[in-house]
């Protein structure tokens, strides 16, 4: 079963509780590392080893709460998302860290401009950047969208306006792209996992027309992805509305089986694996938490 | 005066200029800053005419070595990067991305020298690298070739001190991958851009930078400024080499909504603006309207006509006309 080899490659391709981009050995890529404590979560396996992990990342946390992409590159500080997404998961051990980093991205902000008839999107609204002082971008917006949901946050308004900035940067036939609609004369593409990625933030959201279009677009292409980034968050997008066929596992194990000349690596592994779970990145609805804006 | 001062004061006086090329009004100005610039500056370019991807595209670039000067001894065991530009893909429109075959006749070409090629990228506004390779056929010839691919957006980053100055960026993230390399071959698609007016070799290097530290888009060198970002990039990564896929090129909203353009050739040099002037030349278009070639300009190599030195086919027996889009920021490109 490709879960079982999956997994045990990436318990053994941990190096002291972190994991590296294409199972370097060294260092620590903060992505690689909250994907993959995620993951093992997701299968209930090798609990020490995920304890290790969300201890590494809080080690790599800085003073204002953002997390770092790597433990030698001080910026930008994008995974903070995706950490707090795994530290979600943590419990009580983990509850420092984890405010620290709801603290950082509700003080992150995208920069806003005026209206330009260059764009087809409503620059004015704020969500997150990849990078300080630039624009908001769908993967960033969609992660903090999860990962604040997670904590309970989903009726903050910056999530509330995060949401409207995945909305607005629908593509009219529907999925997403990296967060342009329109550039000058021309309507852009959408691309699987930034679909996938804006499907997971928006699950628990009322179902409109953007959702509907989005899951069409992502069962259309799905069955022909072979990339294990694009398939696995488009398969997590599906899930997340409850829309993945039950041959979406074979999907994967193809992808898992027969790598060709793509070499392993964490990230791959542990989206394959996400996808493989059931609900594995969905928050839980129940839990509500009211901190001011 | 320290040079390299004089130098950045120098170049920041032609911005300005620039600033007023697009009304018209300062382009005898900018022409005079070039011509000095320029002074003693030469660069060899080769246009190698090639119809379509079907002929025998390795022997036509080993062609090009030659008049070049590019031989065996200086490439035996090098590693050398090759750099195709892989932006995103779409069924029908093969005219986006550099295509496979001319990467794989690039490789065959540098393996004929005893070098030993890889293919690397950092594309800028998919994540996914190994989906773009298999769309757009890459991965196929990657199986074909035997030859190794580095996603430059996760690959390691190390930093390196700004070479090129003209953004407020201090210091530029590298992959290590490329630093590593001992000969960084651009390998572009001859396109329009919507933004920076024309897209060659140059331009090409936003896809070394990687993605973990500029974002999807990078939009970090859109604040910096595009123009000033490509000649920091280039200043700092500074390539030995490019091969221009100009056999069917992009006009119009390129770099990814433009139409196909076919020019028939691969373009060649040992330096980039002399090469992308050139290919600015082949569209018809004015190279001086190039705010980022005007500002490679006699710190990187030269632009000027007269400052070249054209091998191969005669820049007339290939030029066609490329539409580009009507906007203030591309309109000194029209200026012929």
């Amino acid at each position: 079963m490709f879960v079982e080899r999956l997994l045990q490659r990436l318990i053994e391709g941990a190096h002291e509780g972190a994991w590296a981009y294409g199972y370097r050995g060294r260092g620590l890529d903060a992505e690689a590392t909250a994907l993959a404590t995620l993951a093992l979560t997701a299968h209930e396996r090798a609990p020490r080893l995920v304890h290790e992990g969300l201890d590494r990342l809080a080690a790599l946390q800085a003073s204002d709460g953002g997390v770092p992409i790597r433990d030698d590159v001080p910026n930008p500080r994008w995974p903070t998302s995706l950490a707090l997404l795994a530290w979600a998961r943590g419990g009580e051990a983990f509850a420092q860290p984890r405010e620290r980093a709801v603290g950082y991205l509700l003080r992150h902000r995208g920069k806003s401009f005026s209206r330009t008839p260059l764009f087809g999107h409503d620059p004015t609204l704020v969500g997150w950047a990849w990078v300080d002082d630039t624009h908001s971008w769908v993967e960033p917006t969609a992660w903090a969208v999860a990962a604040l949901r997670a904590t309970g946050r989903a009726a903050h308004e910056r999530v509330r306006e995060g949401v409207r900035v995945l909305l607005d940067r629908c593509l009219p036939e529907g999925g997403w792209n990296y967060g342009n609609t329109r550039v000058m004369h021309h309507v852009l593409r959408p691309f699987p996992a930034t679909t996938g990625v804006a499907l997971v933030a928006l699950a628990g959201e009322g179902r409109g027309e953007e959702v509907d279009r989005s899951l069409a677009y992502l069962r259309e292409v799905a069955p022909t992805l072979r990339a294990p980034l694009s398939l696995g968050w488009a398969v997590l997008g599906l899930r997340a509305w409850a829309a993945a066929p039950d041959e979406a596992l074979e999907w994967l194990e193809r992808c898992a089986l027969e790598p060709g000349r793509r070499p392993p690596d964490p990230t791959h592994d542990a989206l394959l694996l996400l996808a493989a779970a059931d609900q594995a990145l969905v928050a839980d609805p129940r839990r509500e938490v009211h901190d001011g804006p | 005066m320290d040079p390299e001062v004089d130098a950045k004061i120098s170049r920041r006086r032609l911005l300005r200029s620039l600033g007023a090329v697009a009304t018209g009004a300062g382009a005898l100005s900018v022409a005079r800053l070039i011509d000095r610039h320029e002074a003693g500056m030469r660069a060899k370019v080769c246009i190698q005419r090639a119809e379509s991807y079907d002929v025998d595209l390795t022997s036509v670039v080993l062609d090009g070595f030659a008049r070049l000067g590019v031989t065996a001894s200086e490439l035996r065991g090098k590693r050398v990067l090759l750099k195709p530009n892989l932006v995103e893909t779409a069924l029908g429109h093969p005219h986006i991305n550099t295509h496979p075959k001319v990467v794989l006749a690039v490789a065959r070409a540098f393996r004929t020298l005893g070098a030993e090629p890889f293919v690397a990228e950092g594309q800028g506004h998919r994540r996914d690298s190994w989906l773009v390779l298999e769309e757009s056929g890459m991965a196929a010839a990657l199986d074909e070739g035997e030859l190794p691919f580095v996603d430059l957006n996760h690959d390691e980053p190390i930093e390196r001190p700004n070479a090129g100055g003209l953004t407020r960026l201090h210091s530029l993230w590298l992959p290590n991958a490329l630093l590593e390399a001992d000969w960084i071959v651009s390998l572009p698609k001859v396109k329009t851009h919507h933004w920076a007016g024309v897209t060659c070799a140059m331009k090409n290097f936003f896809g070394v930078v990687p993605g973990v530290v500029y974002g999807w888009p990078k939009n970090v060198l859109h604040h910096q400024g595009i123009h000033e970002s490509i000649v920091d990039i280039n200043a700092t990564v500074r390539p030995h080499f490019a091969i221009a896929d100009g056999i069917l090129g992009m006009d119009g909203d390129g770099p990814i909504m433009g139409d196909p353009k076919p020019l028939g050739c691969l373009v060649m040099s040992r330096n980039l603006p002399a090469l992308d002037a050139t290919c600015v030349r082949l569209m018809r278009l004015n190279p001086l309207g190039a705010v980022y070639l005007a500002l490679a300009s006699g710190f990187l190599g030269p632009i000027l006509e007269s400052n070249i030195e054209q091998l191969g086919e005669p820049i007339d027996a290939l030029a066609t006309p490329f539409e580009v889009l009507d906007y203030p920021h591309t309109r000194a490109l029209r200026d012929v």
